[in-house]
């Protein structure tokens, strides 16, 4: 391919290439993962989370627990909002009171609803103070970020349009479904950062993504390459590539009410008759690790010794025919059963929906693949309506995610027991885990239940997504989170060698 | 004539009515809930309540649609549930750009169709109408999908004349122009051949023809007048189709117009907006539907308009 | 004789497609969902004239059996959209007054509606399939027939044929049939013959947007779509089905073109 002049970061600017735009920076609002990360670069959090997640401190000096419903935070002094303003305890006050108000629809309510009340103890200093022990308090405050009172009050309705934060970067543009333009923050409290700016460019189509980075007009990409072009781009001499293991967990889900699936034998058979290893080499070209369960090893509360099931079809045709369900022809065009199995319209995922198609004909289920539009795809998982789906788990960080997902009472419409697992021994562990504030006592209760999970299996673990970046060779400093966040972009320079 | 724009004008409000009683009964019939795409996986249920509140969700579908027809005649579509922002303002920042887009692509098809058609059809059967019929059928059998790469590989990867995507001054509009007009100038070329060829046959062609008419004059005068009644019909039935199928264009290109929104907007099961953004492109569709009418008559006096 | 000569070569394209079609089977040198994972996006090679998609699969028998999907989503949306098309054009063609009124408001309301929407509702609700798919395509595939079918009926009926027909009391049908359906048949083949070819396209549009056909039956479309993302790497994969897609459009144009001038009542 004959390339015309190679363009590399000038001035301090880089360009990130992003698959979709960021709905809304408002930390208060935020859910999407893009907005989240660039919120992130916009305000700074009371708490952030170290490489195993637990909470540490980030703009407070410490925070105290004098008990267990009670969290005393104090912050750091000097903290100036980009418009000079400095950031005081009545900032955190009224950022979580907004949360709480339900007239101000924040969809992180939930996640907070524990809090009893919120009392400023003078200029620095915070306290909340909750209606009951609830173990992910800290984690959760990791995702709010502190909005400045005074602003907000006047402009509430357009707050999102102009973002005044904390954080290392200020908002300078954002055209939705364009490009978000962010500037240095000169006077950020943990030092300067050393871009001057960062463009992040809107690109839904990776094809283009690619192309753009290939010219030039791109610096860095994250994640969503397809795997088969990464050969392409290793040939490239302008480009470095960085992996690092993620914890975005991929996996299979079965519906327990269903009368085939809900005897244990045949998800064991699936679960053995799934060469995973063969996909993340031939599909996924190794940029995934198998998995054991939800938690990643990343996770202080990961539990290693857990039953895992090795690729065998003997094994699978077994337990298949000690459940009564014989295969009347042996490898013959005759199935033992017919199962469907759902998943949303992404390429990659459909492509691995026929593999494992084709792995579980082989020991004689027939599957079907429906892949659906993602709004429909995720109401009938939600509903129950669904025999086996695959989807992901996206930046799981506290344990007590296990509740939303495996305790009987968070059966959809509460929460996302899909599959309607129901055990009440998991179900007593979950909910003394998250009363319990002793680190080694929690994590004692967490290893019981990833292991009771990889025995009744409710779902096939799969892998956990390797995140890359592609970026330019000039760019240094940037580093890869499990998570795909962009916050090392703060310490990121630019040097052509 | 003037009694039958205003009578048109007035039909719009029908059209305009049925389209949005026809997209409130889908967009809200079909599975999938605003609240819990927007609140993601890890939301709890109470959030999802209390938001669906929030967001007047929870009223039975009659009460909504109420409210919905009510705003809307108020000039008021709602506000987006996801960015907060009013859908006219997030309507009236991306329809232009869509209408660039396709408007461009038009006036593209048109001066590669028109010249191409009647070439064709007056040199019926020679070397270049076989010659240009041949790639007005490369350009219709090409998706957009694969043609929009395959441009900006050539283009501007290996030449570097034009941006490869985004929306940054006149360069970076040609390549999404070509890749959404090609197909539309292949169909148009094709129609304007078969149709001049049609006209040209008729007596009174010929009777021109017999009178000693130059030729230039019997085909830009009589034949291809005539002609243009089934290819008007044509481009504006294609530019409603542009119009809504400018989506993969805008997806490939990231170009920031109305398709990249409607498709997000349905993706994420925005209602409001995907209100909104149908009734943009209906009312659009409805206005040039009108102009082709008009047109209609004006080459072709048989017809009356009524 | 030329024009004629080409009509017969796009006939011998179609024959070639349908017989194909039917017996893919025998004709196919693999099994087109057989996997090797091994072999993926490996370029043509001796064994695999057209080189192997993602999962190793044979391109070659992957079109061969695609030919399947692509002909019967084209002649079928084509057939009953035209079918349909013609008469209620017709009807609100040769009724002036409150039914035309109605037929175009309804036109109007599906023309002015996003078909995107439409087959995203569609799929959603009956679930994704062939016939969902060819459903879909129909609720808008219609109504560009039914419109030029009106406008040509517009300009046909003021013809003197048509106008003394209509003055020696002949009964609607037979007008409709024998004198002005006849007349407007070119416009309508040139449109059905783009028509197959865009049907066609808008399958595999649906693929790129992932709602075409399900996994692993192959169709020209959904394999364009998948291989697009390999453009840089393995051109294999867009080149052989958007060459398929082209050779089936050529044909039906051809015939398309032959059958114009042949039913042409006016050729003297």
């Amino acid at each position: 391919m004959a390339c015309i002049k190679e363009s590399r970061p000038t001035g301090n600017t880089i360009v990130i290439g992003l698959e979709s735009s960021p709905t809304n920076l408002d930390p208060r609002y935020a859910t999407d993962a893009n907005s989240y990360r660039l919120a992130q670069l916009l305000y700074n959090t009371l708490i952030e989370l170290d490489s195993r997640f637990h909470p540490v401190p980030n703009i407070i000096k410490r925070f105290a627990n004098p008990n267990d419903t009670t969290y005393v935070f104090h912050l750091k002094e000097g903290i100036q909002f980009h418009d000079g303003k400095e950031l005081t305890s009545k900032d955190v006050k009224y950022t979580f009171d907004c949360i709480l108000n339900p007239a101000f629809k924040s969809p992180h309510f939930g996640a907070f609803e524990k809090i009893d009340s919120i009392v400023i103890l003078d200029k620095y200093t915070v306290k909340f103070i909750l209606k009951e022990p609830f173990a992910p308090f800290l984690i959760n405050l990791a995702v709010i970020g502190i909005v400045p009172k005074d602003d907000m009050q006047k402009s509430e309705d357009s707050f999102n349009i102009t973002p005044v934060g904390t954080g290392p970067f200020k908002l300078a543009e954002f055209l939705h479904d364009e490009r978000i333009v962010l500037n240095a923050n000169a006077d950020y409290f943990d030092g300067r950062p050393k871009l001057e700016r960062i463009i992040f460019k809107i690109i839904p189509d990776s094809t283009v993504r690619l192309l753009e980075l290939n010219q030039g007009n791109v610096h860095l990409l994250q994640n969503d390459i397809p795997p088969d072009l990464f050969p392409f781009l290793e040939k490239k001499d302008s480009l470095k590539i960085v992996k690092r293991p993620g914890t975005t967990y991929s996996y299979i889900g079965f519906n327990l009410k269903d009368a085939i699936l809900k005897d244990k034998r045949v998800r064991e058979a699936i679960a053995y008759a799934i060469d995973r290893k063969a996909i993340i080499r031939y599909i996924l070209k190794g940029l995934a690790t198998p998995a054991s369960g939800i938690l990643s090893p990343y996770n202080w509360a990961y539990e290693e010794n857990v039953n895992v099931f090795e690729y065998n079809k003997e094994k699978a045709r077994n337990l298949l025919d000690q459940a009564g369900l014989i295969d009347t022809d042996g490898n013959g065009p005759q199935m033992r059963f017919e199962l469907t199995f759902k998943t949303s319209t992404d390429q990659l995922r459909k492509r691995i929906a026929e593999i494992i198609q084709q792995q579980l004909k082989e020991v004689g289920i027939k599957i079907s693949i429906k892949s659906y539009e993602w709004g429909t795809f995720y109401s009938d998982i939600k509903s129950g309506n669904f025999q086996l789906y695959t989807l992901s788990w996206v930046g799981i960080t506290d344990p007590d995610v296990l509740y939303y997902i495996f305790h009987s009472s968070s059966i959809p419409p509460q929460g996302a027991n899909r599959g309607r697992y129901i055990n009440k021994r998991v179900n007593m562990l979950i909910e003394e885990g998250r009363i319990t504030l002793d680190m080694n006592r929690r994590k004692n209760i967490y290893s019981e239940i990833q292991k009771i999970l990889a025995l009744d299996i409710p779902y096939v673990s799969l892998w956990y997504s390797t995140n890359v970046a592609v970026m330019n060779k000039s760019i240094h400093g940037y580093v890869v989170y499990p998570a795909g966040d962009f916050f090392s972009l703060k310490d990121v320079w630019i040097e052509n060698d | 004539m003037k009694d039958f724009i205003i009578k048109r004008m007035l039909l719009l409000f029908p059209v305009v009515f049925g389209v949005l009683t026809f997209v409130f009964l889908l967009i809200h019939l079909i599975p999938g809930d605003p609240v819990d795409l927007m609140l993601g996986e890890n939301a709890r249920a109470i959030d999802k309540e209390k938001l669906r509140e929030s967001l007047r969700l929870d009223e039975p579908l009659a009460v909504q649609y109420m409210l919905f027809i009510k705003g809307a005649i108020k000039g008021d579509l709602g506000e987006s549930l996801y960015n907060k922002k009013p859908v006219i303002h997030l309507i009236l920042k991306r329809y232009p750009e869509t209408i660039k887009l396709t408007i461009a692509a038009m006036v593209l098809a048109l001066l590669i169709s028109l010249p191409i058609g009647i070439y064709s059809a007056v040199k019926q059967y020679s070397f270049m109408d076989n010659c240009s019929m041949f790639f007005a059928l490369l350009g219709v059998s090409m998706p957009n999908f694969w043609l929009g790469p395959l441009l900006m590989i050539l283009f501007c990867v290996n030449l570097g004349w034009f941006p490869i995507s985004g929306d940054e001054g006149l360069r970076s509009i040609v390549l999404p122009a070509i890749t959404l007009g090609t197909a539309m100038s292949a169909i148009l070329s094709r129609m304007v051949r078969s149709s001049m060829l049609e006209v040209i046959n008729e007596e009174y062609i010929v009777t021109a023809r017999a009178k000693g008419l130059s030729e230039l004059r019997v085909i830009f005068r009589h034949a291809l007048k005539n002609a243009l009644v089934p290819v008007i019909t044509v481009v504006g039935l294609q530019f409603g189709a542009l119009l809504a199928g400018a989506i993969i264009t805008e997806t490939i290109f990231s170009w920031p117009g109305i398709g990249r929104l409607l498709i997000q907007a349905i993706n994420t099961r925005d209602y409001p907006l995907v209100q909104g953004c149908v009734l943009a492109i209906s009312i659009s569709y409805v206005l040039i539907n009108l102009i082709t009418d008009i047109a209609y008559s004006y080459i072709d006096p048989r017809i009356k308009l009524r | 004789m030329f024009q004629n000569r080409l009509a017969v070569f796009g006939a011998c394209i179609i024959g070639t497609l349908i017989f194909v079609a039917i017996f893919a089977s025998y004709i196919a040198p693999f099994d087109p969902c057989e996997q090797s994972l091994e072999g993926g996006l490996t370029p043509p090679s001796k064994q695999h004239l057209l080189g192997q998609d993602g999962l190793g699969r044979d391109n070659l028998s992957r079109i061969i059996y695609g030919s399947r999907i692509s002909i019967f989503v084209g002649i079928s949306v084509i057939g009953i959209s035209l079918l349909l098309g013609t008469l209620i054009g017709c009807i609100a063609g040769y009724n002036p007054g409150w039914i035309d009124e109605l037929f175009m408001r309804i036109v109007d309301i599906l023309l002015a509606f996003p078909g995107i929407l439409l087959a995203i509702a569609m799929t959603a609700v009956l679930g994704p399939s062939l016939n969902n798919i060819v459903l879909a395509l129909c609720i808008t595939g219609w109504v560009g027939y039914a419109r030029i079918v009106r406008g040509q009926i517009l300009t046909v009926k003021e013809r003197e044929y048509v106008v003394a027909a209509r003055a020696l009391g002949a009964n609607p049908v037979r007008i409709i049939t024998h004198h002005i359906l006849p007349n407007i048949l070119s416009p309508l083949i040139v449109e059905a013959t783009f028509g197959i070819a865009s049907v066609i396209l808008a399958e595999a549009s649906l693929s790129f947007l992932g709602l075409g056909t399900q996994p692993p039956t192959p169709s020209w479309g959904s394999m364009l779509n998948e291989g697009r993302q390999f453009l840089l790497v393995a051109p294999h994969m867009t080149t052989f089905p958007g060459l398929a897609i082209m050779i089936v459009v050529l044909g039906f144009n051809f015939l398309g073109d032959g059958l114009r001038d042949s039913l042409d009542v006016r050729k003297d």
